[in-house]
């Protein structure tokens, strides 16, 4: 478990002074907080034994401010230095977590859920600052309080005292034991409200089910187990929960009780004197706090580790496709040139790809037909080394891709993936991803190639408008045509439209492709598509089916033979037919 | 009709506002139900207060009574012989004493006048000193001058042979059940005569602590009692309301729900219903039980002693201030890190999911840099906050020990005039922490409470917003039903201006199966989506056995056509119930139900058969297997009216024979309009109804349709399957 914790021990070094000085002012914190029950005692006995000086009182009293003020100013150290260095920590720990997976592979990405890894950035980041802050507050000043006050305790007070701080340890205890059950119970309440959240989503996804079959209150009668369920467990964790403070309460009240009766005789016996007995009440009170947080701290420190696996786990996690060190910087020309390509993407799973073979000359543009599952994806996936190909299968510039600098390489490339994946920011801002300093004029002309300008206008802000999340929705042509300028903003030497065009109607498509390719003469392209007008723009066009190429030549070449091309070439003519 | 309440959605604007009495009555109303626990949580609240304020102050009693029990004396020889020089010198009592005069039956007088109990031994009264406080300072001024009350303390104890026996000489007066010893005399005693002597106040000792471990017992099973019946009412109210959300949401219109995503609507039902949840448990309860301990403090401290409980009172206007202040510094630092989290978050999982795009586009350095800064900013803003609550704590607890200080140093006072004892002084100290104690939660509970409000108000929203297909039919299908299905004229559209179906009209008689051809976009799934009404028509009518079917209940006629949709949607649960969908159809007919639709073979495969849970996106279940369970599905139900939408998804020759066989037996006996993607299915219809921009362009079987040589027979030569599109 505290093997885990290694992984913090550089950023906690980083803070050390931090942790020093914080810990010198808790030391001046609950240092000074020992000596305020002293000066009461004082007082008190003084006032007790009748004949006291006003002055005294006087001075006594003013100590007491004095104190009071210093422990102020420690307790802010403290809090500044202590939580100053874990809030900091956590904020390096989220940053270089975030520099690690900008380095890991699609292929990562491809097998872990967003949700999870937005947890561990979260929740469970948090759990690692409370170990590396609170915890150690707690634990450091637990020790020293239930020492320095026991000590206290030993030397001032009669032995008997000390019979008062026995319930105490019961506290620690308590909320180790009571954790455990807590953190059982309050999984168990997570559990039943994702429970609860997958029952609904469930539902309303399945809503055109629902409502068909008229199954709404079957649905409602399913909801209600799911939300009687989780009613039950809030309840079964109140039970323990809600025992926790009054346990506290009544434990500490217990160690009153114990001074009660037994500092109380001692008292009437004059073995004890009124002072003495009000600082032992102020002592036992000083001391629940400590040994809530011992027991708080054990738990902290368990979810800590916990927390800080999940962490680990992801930075040990390494990327498979490298850059090739002193890798090739800049391409001889911009031809590709596919060698037998194969590629399966487990050992064990059959061929995406098997034996494929092309090439494109620098400057012409190559169309790809096939149905879904035929490998179009992970072909042109291979070209940037988005997924790596086996090494000496495809040579971008007559130079094998594994041979490239991994970030030159994609630099010459524009892709336009299917999905049209836009962040949640302004259209400005999409346009110019590729940009580091956008330049009006090129944003308005990819805009205007890409067929989005017209929509640009009937946006609520124009080019300032926040789309996605955050902002409006596009439908999905629109997203792709934005998609589109902003690969072509980037002026990328291949460009490869992945199914791009899918969600444009033909005729904005035919607009886009003729003033794209004009505006690329003399540069690479590649256009996945399941559109035969799309693919007769190509200069060659060849045709996937089950991972191989089953025919290839130009769109002349093929719709003149017989096969899979002409088939959809013709179907696509009747449906052209029909729509007019 | 349509188009106003598209713009219906859920989204709210993120205003956060404070108290809002409305959205509180309305939180209020859901109690109702659970009136009598939250009755019970208040008492409980109230006892265990109550019991908490009880403790200090019987700490308090147990110093004054029995650990000191330091008596005053009152001389009455003193006074009268005081009473008798004043009337010979014709000198008036002094002006601040409430009597005129000074004789023993005044001195009585004024006791009882105050409430104080005094035992008489001889010509003197002894009064407990936490009593003998009551008198005001003046009085006790006037008495000492005289030297009535006596400046020296004694101890009073029962009178017995025992306690005789170790008071010994130092017995100064006595009646028939007490004697008394001056306090200084105590300390000379030797150990085993001082416990005999004070025997008396060890068993009060013993008999307070038992009381005190009794109220300790009291607290600790009320405060648990009204933690748990306030969770329990919260939980309650969460529950309902949570359920009138479901009820209110699964009976909207799917015009509605098309405009709210899933995701939103699993927030309101969850999330935003928790937040309210927090209103209960943490902010309604703590604030309660905050504000009722502080208000209780006050009081008992009033009644234990007025004067220094002003001195306490003076002492609040800084704390007041400060909290005023931290409140607003908090909300705004608390602001600062909500924003600052979600930006973080929202980049966070954006470029999570976009990573293969900054990838792609090789900006992990740049995006790098841009996290950073956006990190950064959380840090500042957190620690922002940190310095608010770091200032903020630090000085609440310094004025609580100023306070402490002040009640010393005027208790100080007090005592020296006599108006406080050393016990009350003692327990000022202990109401004071707990005075402070919940200052700090106050101003927090604040911000919960506004969160709380936030989220009430979006549930709210939801549940004012009514959009329902309206249901108003009243008229019942002849039975049995035959199943003949007329649309007159039909138009229809889902956005203005883009009409999907065009003055269609056709005729389906009973039994028949009729196959709806076209291409994408036809508005083919438009006709099962308005016979099931989950859409109405704009113009025209759709009539099943001759009435419209708006006319009919929507239960009725949704369970005489049910649809078979294209990519069926399996729910978390196990195949059997997946059939049934909660009707109460025994087990044998679920066997039946699948055994027709070609279904039972692979189902008894399962590992658990009939009752293998299907979860999310089930991998075990292929595409043609769900074709199979769905159909099992309709026999199950039996419906008069079928209407398929054939899913054209590629399936393996084997499953595909098996769903070819299983469509037969489904359609046999039913009327049945099939949304059709396989030849096969098109050859086996009756009648074929081709569909183009939402017009009926040719209808008829296969045969006449191909001789027709129309757009169907265009269609048929280039093979109706095997491609996508």
């Amino acid at each position: 478990m505290i093997t885990e914790y290694r992984t913090l021990l550089p950023y906690m070094r980083r803070y050390l002074r931090f942790y020093i000085v914080g810990l010198a002012a808790l030391a001046l914190t609950s240092g000074g907080q020992l000596f305020i029950p002293q000066l009461l005692r004082i007082a008190i006995d003084e006032i007790a034994a009748g004949d006291f000086q006003i002055r005294e009182i006087t001075r006594l009293m003013l100590q007491l401010c004095a104190l009071a003020a210093i422990i102020a100013v420690g307790r802010f150290g403290w809090r500044y230095f202590i939580h100053g260095a874990s809030r900091r920590i956590e904020v390096e720990l989220r940053g270089d977590l975030f520099k690690h997976l900008l380095k890991l592979d699609p292929s990562y990405y491809a097998r872990t859920r967003t949700g999870d890894l937005m947890a561990r950035a979260t929740n469970d980041l948090q759990a690692i600052r409370m170990a590396s802050g609170m915890a150690l507050v707690a634990a450091a000043d637990g020790i020293f309080m239930t020492l320095a006050i026991l000590v206290i305790l030993f030397v001032q007070m009669p032995p008997m005292a000390l019979l008062t701080v026995v319930p105490l340890p019961l506290i620690s205890i308590l909320i180790v034991s009571l954790g455990r059950t807590i953190s059982r119970r309050f999984k168990r309440v997570q559990e039943g409200f994702s429970r609860l959240s997958e029952n609904t989503q469930e539902a309303f996804t399945g809503i055109r089910v629902i409502k068909s079959f008229v199954k709404e209150s079957y649905f409602l009668r399913r909801f209600g187990a799911a939300n009687y369920d989780y009613q039950r467990r809030n309840l079964e964790l109140v039970i323990i929960w809600g025992l926790f403070m009054p346990a506290v309460t009544f434990l500490s009240g217990l160690t009153m009780l114990i001074l009660l009766r037994v500092g109380g005789e001692s008292v009437i016996m004059l073995g004890f004197t009124p002072g003495e007995f009000v600082a032992t009440l102020n002592y036992l009170e000083m001391l629940t706090w400590p040994m809530i947080g011992a027991g708080f701290t054990v738990n902290v420190i368990q979810r800590g580790a916990a927390s800080l696996a999940r962490i680990n786990q992801v930075l040990r996690e390494e990327p498979e496709i490298v850059s090739s060190p002193d890798g090739r910087r800049v391409a001889p020309h911009t031809g590709i040139e596919v060698n037998s390509l194969s590629f399966r993407y487990q050992d064990d799973a059959p061929d995406v790809l098997a034996d494929v073979t092309f090439t494109v000359e620098p400057g012409r543009s190559i169309g790809i037909l096939g149905r879904t599952g035929s490998g179009k994806t992970t072909l042109v996936k291979t070209l940037p080394r988005l997924i790596d190909p086996p090494r000496g299968s495809v040579l971008v510039g007559g130079v094998p891709v594994e041979a490239y600098d991994l970030g030159s390489l994609r630099l010459l490339f524009g892709v336009v993936p299917q999905d049209g994946f836009l962040f949640s920011t302004t259209v400005r801002e999409n346009l110019a991803f590729a940009l580091d300093d956008a330049d009006d004029a090129l944003l308005r002309r990819v805009a205007e190639i890409a067929a989005i300008d017209r929509d640009l206008q009937l946006f609520p802000n124009g080019w300032d408008t926040v789309v996605g999340e955050r902002g409006i929705t596009l439908s999905g042509g629109q997203k792709q045509r934005i998609a589109i300028a902003r690969a072509l903003a980037k002026d990328p030497e291949i460009l490869i439209l992945d199914d791009s065009l899918s969600a444009v109607d033909t005729e904005t498509e035919e607009r886009i492709l003729t003033g794209l390719l004009e505006y690329r003469v003399g540069k690479t392209t590649v256009i996945v598509s399941h559109r035969v007008s799309t693919l007769q723009r190509a200069d060659n066009v060849i045709v996937l089916d089950g991972g191989r190429i089953t025919q290839s030549g130009t769109h002349h070449e093929l719709i003149r033979s017989d096969g899979f091309y002409r088939e959809i070439y013709t179907i696509q003519q009747l449906e052209k037919q029909l729509h007019h | 009709m349509r188009g106003q309440h598209t713009q219906a959605s859920l989204e709210q604007e993120q205003v956060v506002k404070g108290y809002d009495p409305v959205v509180m009555r309305r939180i209020i109303g859901f109690a109702r139900p659970y009136k009598l626990a939250a009755i019970l949580a208040l008492l409980a609240l109230a006892i265990s207060t109550a019991g908490e304020l009880l403790l200090p102050v019987m700490l308090q009693r147990a110093v004054d009574e029995h650990l000191l029990a330091t008596h005053r004396r009152f001389d009455l020889e003193q006074a009268t012989e005081v009473q008798r020089q004043l009337r010979e010198e014709e000198r008036p009592v002094d002006a601040d004493f409430p009597s005129d005069s000074l004789d023993p039956d005044a001195i009585v007088a004024l006791l009882q006048a105050n409430q104080i109990t005094f035992v008489r031994l001889g010509e003197a009264l002894y009064v407990l000193e936490s009593e003998a406080q009551r008198l005001s300072g003046a009085e006790q001024e006037v008495l000492r001058e005289h030297g009535i009350l006596e400046p020296d303390g004694y101890y009073l104890f029962p009178l017995n042979e025992d306690t005789r026996e170790a008071a010994g000489d130092e017995l100064i007066a006595e009646n028939a059940e007490t004697g008394a010893v001056p306090v200084d005399v105590l300390e000379q005693l030797p150990e085993e005569r001082l416990r005999r002597l004070r025997s008396h106040d060890i068993d009060g000792v013993v008999r307070v602590s038992l009381v005190f471990l009794g109220v300790l017992v009291l607290v600790l099973i009320f405060t648990f009692a009204q933690t748990y019946l306030t969770a329990y009412v919260g939980q309650g109210v969460m529950k309902d309301l949570r359920m009138r959300l479901f009820d209110h949401t699964v009976h909207q219109a799917l015009r509605f729900l098309d405009h709210n995503p899933v995701g939103k609507i699993v927030t309101r039902l969850t999330n935003d219903v928790e937040t309210i949840n927090e209103l209960f448990t943490q902010v309604l309860v703590n604030l309660l039980k905050d504000i009722a301990l502080m208000i209780g403090v006050v009081i008992t401290l009033y009644l234990l002693n007025p004067r220094l409980a002003t001195v306490v009172i003076l002492t609040l206007p800084p704390v007041i201030v400060l909290t005023l202040v931290f409140r607003v510094r908090a909300r705004t630092a608390f602001r600062r890190v909500r924003h600052a989290v979600s930006n973080v978050n929202a980049f966070l999982s954006e470029h999570i999911s976009g990573m293969a795009i900054v990838q792609m586009f090789v900006k992990e350095k740049r995006t790098g840099r841009r996290f950073e800064r956006r990190n950064r900013e959380l840090l500042d803003a957190n620690l922002g906050e940190m310095y608010v609550f770091a200032t903020f704590r630090p000085l609440i607890d310094l004025l609580s020990t100023t306070s402490i200080a002040a009640v010393v140093f005027f208790g100080a006072h007090f005592y020296l005039d006599g108006v406080v004892t050393l016990g009350v002084l003692i327990a000022f100290l202990n109401l004071v922490r707990m005075f402070y104690r919940p200052v700090m939660d106050i101003a927090e509970k604040f911000n919960l409470l506004q969160s709380a409000m936030a989220g009430g108000e979006r549930v709210f929203s939801v549940l004012d917003h009514d959009d329902r297909v309206p249901d108003s039919g009243a008229r019942n299908l002849p039975r049995p039903v035959r199943g003949e299905l007329v649309f007159e004229h039909v138009s229809f559209q889902y956005v203005p201006g883009e009409p999907v179906l065009k003055d269609l009209s056709f005729h389906v008689n009973p039994g028949e199966t009729v196959a709806i051809v076209g291409f994408t976009g036809a508005g083919k799934t438009t006709i099962a989506n308005l016979l099931t009404r989950l859409w109405d028509v704009d113009e025209g009518r759709i009539l099943l056995d001759g009435i419209d079917i708006r006319e009919l209940p929507l239960s009725e006629l949704r369970s005489a056509i049910q649809p078979i949709q294209q990519d069926v949607f399996l729910f978390d649960d196990t195949v059997a119930e997946n059939i049934r969908l909660g009707q109460p159809i025994g087990d044998d007919q679920v066997v039946e139900a699948a055994r027709t639709a070609q279904a039972s073979e692979f189902i008894e495969r399962l590992p658990h058969g009939y009752y293998t849970p299907l979860n999310e996106g089930a991998t075990v279940i292929s595409t043609g297997q769900r074709q199979l369970i769905a159909f099992a599905r309709v026999l199950a139900h039996d419906p008069p009216v079928l209407i398929m939408d054939e899913a054209p998804a590629n399936i393996d020759t084997e499953t595909e024979l098996l769903i070819q066989q299983a469509l037969k037996r489904v359609l046999a006996g039913r009327t049945a309009m099939v949304i059709a993607h396989r030849l096969s299915t098109i050859k086996h219809a009756d009648r074929i109804l081709v569909l183009a921009h939402g017009e009926l362009v040719e209808h008829g079987t296969h045969w006449e349709l191909l001789q027709n040589g129309g757009l169907y027979s265009t269609l048929y030569k280039y093979q109706y399957e095997g491609l996508e599109r």
